[in-house]
């Protein structure tokens, strides 16, 4: 009999998405509005129940599914950004007017889906939980049926999104043919006796092409600005930081895990794709007159940051991951809340309309200007810590050249992230322009966004503590 | 191994060796008279009646979608049912919640009006 009482995190994410969905069916179309409130209770328990399995390091199904610290980690991860999702998402769909369950049910099940993926411990599981996870998605970034835009970028999702599954699944398919074996551990240890192999390296270029995709590493990250544009904001907000830190989970699982072995070999690949990511994502950044274009190739230029990690390959870069990877969603999320609030209220995402919006909603402003100072690395705030972990895991490898691109790419970031904050502080508002409404719960998510990135900015030591020790018991090299 | 996959091969050689002796044959030996008629490039079925860019209806696309869902609910009813007696109680249980979970979504289906017909 196997132990089912492991998957609580996962029965109970699947229990509240049926929910829902029974719930937009049974409930009036006109009595609607308490769905959104629903799922946010049942994230925040999800969240407690999750909590209870601190500790746990178990495997199920013979090593299909663990559940391990790094995968509790990242669950509890997902759930907070699920949640921030939920509450700034609530007025926006309120306001389209339609897909109330259907909405939070996918939103639930996409996270279903990336729970799955940071859990797997074999390829085929793991594939699973992606194309629930896509398939999700896919569907949220067309939800604004009446918009060309939104629905252009559904097609272009699925489209490439079906062109990079296939790739990987072929890269998959080649790591199988050359170990025999699809669970992770499994093919770490054949890989230990054979070494390695022609079938084996074209694989892994394959599986690092499909990864690349999914978090959106240059040269695989054409299609983030376009999905991220077409898509409702606060999906937006949700794709780019709880899929980008699913697939990262499980791309760190398997280099560091199955494939640690050849780490020799793969390493070359994705210090390049780390370059080229940081050069690029950053660079091209500069000249967006969006501000969801900005913010994309923002989170392109993020996951080359969270990609220094892997190149140095070490306990601290695993914890530097994941310490960056949650303070990226409060920051993201954040800068995403505004963004949909604003977006909805003035009816344009263009930086320029963010012309003294201090007069128009001091929080909003406030917000906003913390969250992209963190996300540029500035210090006091928490993501200065993160990036500071980050390049030391490089340094201390002996990249120097490499944290020294890093930092410099990082000042680039500081600039046109300040594009914005010019606008909203030195521009004035146009005539007649009146102070924005923010809704109860996006007020509610901005402020908690505000504290955690302060707090741990200033005293990051706790959480220091319970990323290295995950680390540790993740990457006990 | 590899010596099984001899028989393949030559099983591919003789397969091009005869469509090759075949057309070289048809040259020599036929007739050749070519007309206007015989020389168009032939394609499956008829020419089309009027433009070809009509829309379908979208119902089309989930009735086929619904069909599939009980269609791969079969699937895996039968091996479940022919093993019944073996899996037991717990297999049961199984099966209620998977037939539960598309009910939910025939249920669904059904209230947004797939399986109307307008």
């Amino acid at each position: 009999m196997a132990e089912y009482y492991l998957l609580g995190v996962e029965i109970a994410t699947a229990l509240l998405g049926l929910i829902l969905l029974v719930m937009g069916l049974l409930v009036p179309k006109t009595h609607n509005k308490g769905i959104a409130n629903i799922a946010i209770i049942g994230f925040i328990a999800i969240f407690g129940v999750n909590f209870l399995y601190a500790g746990t390091n178990a495997s199920f199904l013979n090593g299909m599914y663990l559940i391990d610290p790094f995968s509790l980690f990242f669950k509890g991860l997902l759930l907070i950004a699920v949640f921030f999702t939920c509450l700034i998402s609530k007025d926006y769909i309120l306001e389209q007017g339609y897909g109330q369950g259907e909405y939070y049910s996918l939103v639930t099940f996409a996270t279903l889906g990336m729970m799955i993926m940071v859990s797997a411990g074999d390829l085929i599981t793991f594939y699973l939980g992606l194309e629930l996870n896509t398939i999700a998605f896919v569907i949220l970034v067309a939800f604004r049926k009446n918009c060309a835009k939104s629905t252009e970028a559904g097609i272009k999702y699925v489209l490439l999104s079906a062109m990079s599954s296939a790739v990987l699944l072929y890269g998959l398919s080649l790591v199988y043919g050359a170990t025999k074996s699809v669970l992770l551990t499994e093919i770490a240890k054949i890989i230990n006796q054979q070494g390695i192999q022609p079938l084996l390296l074209i694989g892994m270029i394959f599986t690092l092409a499909g990864f690349g995709f999914k978090v959106s590493a240059v040269p695989f990250h054409m299609w983030s600005p376009d999905v991220y544009e077409g898509a409702p904001t606060p999906i937006t907000g949700f794709m780019s930081v709880a899929s980008k830190a699913a697939a990262f989970a499980i791309f760190v699982r398997f280099f560091m895990i199955a494939l640690a072995p050849v780490q020799e070999t793969w390493v070359i690949v994705i210090t390049a794709l780390t370059v080229l990511t940081l050069v690029l994502g950053n660079l091209v950044a500069i000249p967006q007159t969006n501000i969801k274009r900005m913010l994309a190739y923002s989170s392109v230029g993020q996951a080359g940051f969270i990609l220094l990690g892997m190149v140095a390959f070490s306990k601290l870069g695993v914890a530097a991951i994941m310490f960056h990877s949650l303070l990226y969603v409060f920051a993201n999320m954040g800068a995403f809340g505004v963004a949909t609030v604003v977006g909805k209220s003035i009816g344009s995402d263009q930086i320029k309309d963010y012309q003294g919006l201090w007069k128009r909603s001091p929080l909003m402003a406030a917000v906003m200007l913390i969250c992209l100072l963190s996300l540029a690395g500035i210090p006091p705030l928490a993501g200065f810590v993160s990036k500071f972990y980050l390049f030391t895991a490089v340094i201390e490898q002996g990249h120097i050249w490499l944290a020294f691109i890093a930092i410099g790419m990082s000042m680039v970031s500081v600039y046109y992230y300040l594009i914005v904050a010019k606008a909203m502080y030195l521009g004035q508002p146009e005539e007649g322009a009146e102070p924005i409404k923010v809704p109860g719960s996006v007020q509610l998510a901005l402020a908690l966004c505000l504290i955690v990135l302060v707090f741990f900015g200033v005293y990051p030591t706790p959480f220091t503590n319970l990323v290295l020790d995950v680390a540790t018991a993740f990457f006990p090299f | 191994m590899l010596q099984q996959f001899y028989a393949v091969l030559t099983f591919f050689g003789f397969g091009i060796f005869f469509a090759i002796i075949a057309l070289v044959l048809a040259k020599i030996f036929g007739p050749t008279n070519p007309t206007a008629a015989k020389i168009t490039t032939y394609e499956c079925g008829l020419d089309t009646q009027g433009p070809t860019w009509v829309q379908f209806k979208i119902s089309y696309f989930l009735y086929a979608l619904v069909f599939l869902i009980f269609d791969v609910e079969t699937l895996f009813l039968y091996p479940w049912a022919v093993m019944f007696q073996k899996l037991g109680l717990f297999a049961f249980i199984e099966m209620i919640i998977f037939i539960a979970i598309l009910v939910i979504g025939l249920w669904y289906a059904w209230k947004e009006g797939a399986l109307e017909w307008l």
